[in-house]
């Protein structure tokens, strides 16, 4: 993915005071009742470098909630603060609050491991495992010890995937044999497998062709009765098209660094159509700065 | 080109001094007589012992290297590696010599000759298998971690199978070394001209090397046959090895090659 231009910093045509006033919610728009994620002033360190600042919103349960900015503005990161996935990388930090479920996400005493078998993730690149298609999605339940009938649950989960029709007749073939729009199709069935309340996919079409992508949008859609869903995307349409809400992040240059910051969350259709901040709206119209 | 041909003269030079000694009475007749089978068995014997002690140790600390260990025990655990690495094979003998022969009182035997081999291939086993390892696409640790997989199911279960040709492929290398070794062996198994045993103790084992090192210095036409004769069974023993680790290390690549997608 080649790097996108990143706004400059115009003159705000907002003022300063009323930014930093409404660091949640685009004016008007309420928070999601039911939120199962609630952030609050999250601020993230890769070492001395500070990649995120000022993240607060909440994430709605039963909804979907996207994740739009330019490059290198910290939507990788921040969905990787939602699993604990960031905690795999030496000398990093997070300063701030994550509620999750009403408790504190990276309190002492709450198991990473535990966190990441409650809220699922699908990555950038189909990352199957070099195993058989139905090892796949059997190895977590096994691993983390669920009894059921693994045939059963092999079954309802590429069925709830919309891969089963396909693979039925070959489920002990490599998941190599599968087309990378299958392979990410066989991720998602992978990571409700072990029954997870969240799913967090960054850019999950991102290397997808045009018809892969659409498969997976309506499985999105489908998948948002059972699952709260958090989904990184540089694609407008897809996030205009699937999420219930949106949230824009943008890089912030003004003091040297290059830190990642929320600019707005809402919901989506307010954001496409009124945002309140004058960068999201040059973002999603295709201007940048 | 200027590799390939002085080894295919010496090659063919060992092949023409052995060529009287030829023949099956090789390997059903011993040192004492006209074969070597006891020196061929003694070596098979090494090879075994090496894999089990070695393999087991190596490969545990190649994984502990690559996926658990941090910090401290890290740095130790490489530092003690490229020690051992860059220990001259006649040290190692006579370190092997000084502690497990005399002050373990072990004698010349099994045991003390497998240890000395195991040490001496030790940190190339651990450095293959780390790097097997590490070159399993980070994705797939991604992946497992994603899914709440605790790290030694992660390590067992995603990361080693698909690590595991490059792994096997170090340690057929690491066995190809230890076949030609000579001077470890010299301060600590002996020889014998009898069959050897499954004693680890006090029983001096033959082997192939000691074979080509004595007759090559006795006179006569026969011993220095004899001593070409070991020369190319040890060679086979060697092409064996190296053809299978090249047939492993290129289905490694294979298998890197299409997880990286
Ligand atoms: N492992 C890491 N170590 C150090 N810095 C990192 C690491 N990962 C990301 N960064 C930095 O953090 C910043 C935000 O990166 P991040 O990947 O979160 O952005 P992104 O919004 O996901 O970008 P993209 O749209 O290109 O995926 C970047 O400046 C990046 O260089
Ligand atoms: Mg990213």
């Amino acid at each position: 993915m080649s790097e996108m231009p990143a706004p400059t910093m115009t003159e705000p045509t907002v003022d300063p005071s009323v930014l930093a006033a409404t660091p949640v919610d685009a004016q008007g728009t309420p928070r999601p009742v039911d939120a199962v994620f609630t952030v609050e002033q999250l601020a993230f360190f890769y070492g001395a470098n500070q990649a995120l600042r000022d993240v607060s919103l909440s994430i709605g349960r039963h909804e979907i909630t996207a994740l739009i900015g330019p490059s290198g503005c910290g939507k990788t990161t921040f969905i990787r603060c939602l699993n604990r996935l960031n905690d795999l990388i030496p000398g990093t930090r997070v300063e701030g609050r994550i509620d999750f479920n009403g408790s504190s996400l990276y309190a002492p005493g709450v198991r990473a491991i535990d966190i990441r078998r409650r809220i699922g993730m699908v990555f950038q690149k189909p990352n199957p495992f070099p195993k058989s298609i139905y090892d796949n999605v059997a190895i977590a339940p096994k691993v983390n010890g669920i009894r059921a009938n693994m045939d059963e649950l092999v079954e309802e989960c590429l069925t709830r995937a919309a891969l089963w029709d396909e693979v039925k007749g070959k489920l002990r073939d490599s998941a190599f044999s599968l087309s990378g729009g299958q392979q990410q199709r066989l991720c998602i069935a992978r990571a409700i497998a072990i029954r997870p309340e969240v799913i967090l996919m960054d850019e999950p079409c991102s290397a997808l062709d045009p018809v892969a992508t659409i498969r997976i949008e309506e499985l999105m859609v489908e998948l948002k009765s059972d699952y709260t869903i958090v989904v990184v995307t540089h694609n407008m349409q897809q996030a205009a098209r699937v999420s219930d809400r949106t949230a824009f992040f943008t890089v912030d240059v003004s003091e040297g660094g290059r830190t990642g910051m929320m600019v707005e969350v809402g919901s989506t259709e307010q954001m496409f159509t009124a945002p309140s901040d004058q960068r999201t709206d040059d973002y999603i119209t295709g201007r940048f700065g | 080109m200027l590799i390939a041909a002085p080894a295919i003269a010496v090659i063919v030079g060992v092949f023409h001094q052995a060529l009287p000694a030829l023949g099956w009475q090789l390997f059903t007749k011993r040192t004492n007589s006209t074969g070597i089978q006891n020196a061929i068995l003694g070596s098979l014997l090494f090879l075994l012992g090496v894999l089990i002690v070695a393999g087991t140790i190596g490969v545990g600390a190649g994984i502990y290297l690559a996926e658990f260990a941090s910090g401290r025990t890290e740095r130790a655990l490489r530092f003690f590696s490229e020690v051992l690495a860059g220990m001259p094979s006649i040290v190692i003998g006579y370190i092997g010599y000084v502690t497990l022969v005399v002050e373990f009182h072990w004698s010349y035997s099994l045991l003390a000759a497998v240890m000395a081999l195991s040490v001496l291939v030790l940190p190339y086993i651990v450095k293959t298998t780390e790097v097997a390892l590490r070159n399993v696409p980070s994705a797939l640790g991604e992946a497992a971690a994603g899914l709440g997989l605790p790290r030694s199911a992660t390590v067992r279960q995603v990361l080693l199978p698909p690590a595991l040709p490059g792994i096997v492929s170090g340690l057929v290398v690491a066995l190809a070394i230890s076949t030609g070794e000579l001077a470890p062996l010299l301060f600590t198994a002996g020889f014998s001209d009898n069959d050897p045993t499954l004693h680890l103790f006090h029983h001096q084992v033959p082997y192939l090397t000691n074979v080509v090192f004595t007759d090559i210095s006795i006179p006569g036409a026969r011993a220095h046959a004899t001593a070409a004769a070991a020369g190319v069974v040890t060679l086979g023993i060697l092409l064996v090895l190296i053809a299978i680790g090249r047939i492993l290390a290129s289905r490694a690549r294979r298998n890197t090659a299409r997880m990286s997608l």
